[in-house]
């Protein structure tokens, strides 16, 4: 499968749900095109149609410009889940997505918009757990809490013990629902408890690289106490693991980007598996638990600021970079190296040739077969109604069993009465 | 009976018994197949370790004793081996490497005999590719898309030998990532396979799917999916394939395998939560439990 798709647009994603998912864009601020457009548009993708995967299903110019785009999982009332956007101007806006896949019509689709940011707003995350619940960050330590069904006043996550200017990362805990994370540019990544009201945790980091600014948190997909940061100083280009039992040292580090990291996700369906990209453009798979890389993806020509497994489908994966792609992917290539074939008769175009991502291809430090083709049991029948089982138990060590089936006497019983 | 523990360093995937349940093949995650000799019905020996793929082995087929000792074998690595035990020395080694795929490799079926060395594997680069071994050592290959995201098993249609073409009865099911089974079957005017039905009905991934292999009796085709059941489907009086679920309330956990007796009229199927569960249809038509196993 490998490069399943380009999208030629400079814009932050959100998938959907699905099994096979569409793909929302919105034109991301803090960037222009050549043409010093500053235009901005919310799109929709069906990258996995057979016939019009080039092309937007929908589309619809917006006032302002991108710093996060979510959709949530469906939640009562929304089939499809609601799309949030945060704006530059400080405006958050719901759309309800079945009605935009069904109307085409965002207007339509709208079904609340908020100015309660009085600045940018640069990020935001739907609890994965109480899926209305969303969480939203920004420019002067601005957090808020936003209840969809009631769309009623945001409230703040309470009182801060660190300082905080522009908050440009939030994650909810995977398993205990009051409790988020954020990163702000002063240094800090902040754990809060909606339930005391306050910021309960801090972490910093100063190692022999340096002070690391935090970029972008995620949590551990099961275990409530261990997250993820990523810090985007290009001195201290490091993913960190922590643990909250002890918030004075890193459990893990992972080094392997050149320049600072901007995004990172944790695979929800495989704890051993983390995706990052970054200011040295490219995007590299981990293995958090163990600290390792394990593989390299082709780098993009600019930044790639951001990147995202599929939700239900983490097989495939898409990263967002700042010379006009957004790239989606296979986690997996086994096809053999190609060699380049660059022939061109001027120079100018053997270099912009060899600048795209289509010369390239991924490559692997370690084959690590994600957890969900590894299936734990299994069962066949043998010659002479014989019954092969497989089993494991946690520890991963697997057992088979060899049996006779047997016939239910009873079944038997009345089979044999039917046939007298 | 017997019972085989530590048999591999890591997690096992698939044990296959050969044609006369005299040998044990099977598949882990630790890079090796296993062969072991089962003696008796308490018994057994480690025969060989097949060593050659770079990933972990998902699956492995025992081919018709006809064409010799031959296992097929498929892998995370993105590829197909072939393994032949020589009569003579009783060495196994690889005799062919089927390469087409980009991605992992997750299930290996050859057809029913009668068709010849036809080996049908599944991907997760979303293809379905079907290799022939012909009797002059050649091969050839047909691959096409056949899941989104990812193709997880497949199973041949029982042979039917009434007389028509063998070329025609190429008839097989696979399942997908994409909640779906699909039918495929042979068109010998553009020499690949064409859709022949979608069976839908399932909320996620299918994880396996098993034709009956007897057409003695009705056929039917078992789906075991993470969405927590198994569908049977049988055809209707118009052809047309209806679904009806195994249980009316789901299983505790993800549905990883499904399999048939040699007969047909058992199914065992394996769950997340490393339970075995049998199955047969009363005279009433429904699913109910099949006894237990035998320890």
């Amino acid at each position: 499968m490998v490069k399943i798709n380009d999208i030629d647009r400079t814009s932050t994603f959100a998938w959907s749900q699905d099994v096979i998912p569409l793909l929302a864009t919105g034109t991301v601020a803090g960037a222009v095109d050549a043409n010093f457009n500053s235009s901005s548009s919310l799109e929709l993708w069906n990258i996995f149609s057979p016939t019009d995967k080039d092309e937007p299903v929908f589309s619809a110019s917006v006032e302002n410009r991108f710093y996060g785009l979510e959709w949530s999982k469906p939640f009562e009332g929304r089939p499809k889940g609601l799309l949030a956007g945060a704006f530059e101007n400080g405006v958050v806006e719901f759309w309800d997505a079945d009605i935009l896949i069904k109307t085409k019509d965002l207007s339509k689709a709208s079904v609340h918009k908020s100015t309660k940011h009085s600045g940018a707003v640069k990020t935001l995350q739907f609890n994965p757990n109480q899926n209305h619940i969303l969480v939203t960050g920004g420019s002067k330590g601005e957090i808020f809490i936003w209840d969809t069904k009631t769309f009623s006043d945001p409230f703040t996550p309470g009182k801060a013990m660190t300082p905080m200017d522009e908050i440009n990362s939030v994650a909810w805990n995977q398993s205990v629902s009051h409790i988020f994370a954020s990163t702000s540019n002063g240094g800090y990544t902040s754990i809060w408890d909606l339930k005391s009201k306050r910021e309960v945790l801090h972490l910093s980091y100063n190692g022999q690289l340096g002070r690391a600014e935090f970029s972008s948190v995620a949590w551990h997909p099961t275990q409530s106490t261990k997250l993820i940061v990523a810090s985007e100083n290009d001195n201290c280009p490091l993913i960190l693991t922590y643990d909250l039992r002890n918030a004075n040292e890193p459990e893990k580090i992972l080094q392997g980007h050149k320049k600072g990291v901007l995004s990172l996700d944790w695979c929800k369906q495989d704890p051993e598996l983390l995706i990052s990209s970054g200011k040295d453009n490219s995007t590299i798979l981990w293995n958090p638990i163990t600290g390792e890389k394990l593989g390299e993806y082709p780098t993009t020509a600019n930044w790639a600021f951001q990147t995202r497994f599929a939700p239900s489908s983490p097989d495939i994966f898409g990263t967002a970079s700042f010379d006009g792609k957004i790239i989606i992917q296979s986690l997996q290539d086994t096809s053999p190296p190609v060699s380049t074939k660059v022939t061109a008769n001027n120079d100018d175009e053997f270099w912009n040739k060899i600048s795209t991502t289509d010369t390239q291809q991924p490559t692997f430090v370690k084959q690590q077969a994600p957890r969900w083709l590894k299936n734990p049991s299994s069962v066949s029948f043998g010659f002479g109604s014989k019954l092969v089982k497989i089993t494991s138990d946690s520890s991963g060590k697997s057992v088979i069993d060899i049996s006779q089936f047997v016939n239910n006497s009873n079944l038997q019983n009345s089979t044999d009465k039917l046939t007298k | 009976m017997v019972t085989i523990g530590n048999a591999h360093d890591d997690l096992i995937h698939d044990a296959v018994l050969d044609y006369y349940g005299k040998r044990l093949a099977t598949a882990s995650s630790d890079k090796t197949i296993k062969i072991f000799d089962i003696e008796g019905t308490q018994e057994y020996k480690l025969a060989e370790t097949l060593v050659g793929h770079e990933g972990p082995v998902w699956q492995v087929a025992w081919a018709h004793p006809k064409f010799g000792s031959i296992l097929a074998t498929c892998s995370y690595d993105g590829k197909a081996l072939i393994w032949k035990e020589q009569p003579e020395t009783q060495q196994w080694s690889i005799i062919a490497e089927h390469k087409v795929h980009q991605a992992s490799v997750n299930s290996v079926s050859w057809a029913p005999h009668e068709l010849g060395a036809v080996l049908l594997c599944t991907s997760s680069d979303g293809k379905v590719s079907v290799v022939d071994f012909k009797e002059d050592g050649t091969t050839s290959h047909v691959i096409f898309d056949a899941h989104a995201i990812g193709v997880n098993s497949a199973s041949w249609a029982p042979i039917n030998t009434s007389g028509k073409d063998s070329q025609n009865e190429r008839r097989f099911v696979t399942c997908g990532s994409d909640n779906l089974a699909k039918i495929w079957k042979f068109d010998s005017s553009s020499n690949t396979y064409v859709e022949e039905a979608k069976l839908e009905g399932h909320t996620d991934w299918v994880r396996d799917v098993c034709w009956s292999p007897s057409v003695l009796i009705r056929s039917y085709i078992a789906t075991a999916s993470q969405d927590r059941t198994v569908l049977i489907w049988s055809q209707d009086n118009t052809g047309k394939w209806q679904k009806q679920p195994l249980t009316s309330e789901k299983f505790p956990d993800v549905c990883w395998r499904a399999s048939w007796s040699l007969s047909g009229n058992i199914l065992a199927v394996s769950g997340g939560d490393n339970k075995i569960s049998l199955w047969r249809e009363n005279l009433q038509g429904k699913w109910e439990s099949a006894g237990e196993v035998d320890q």
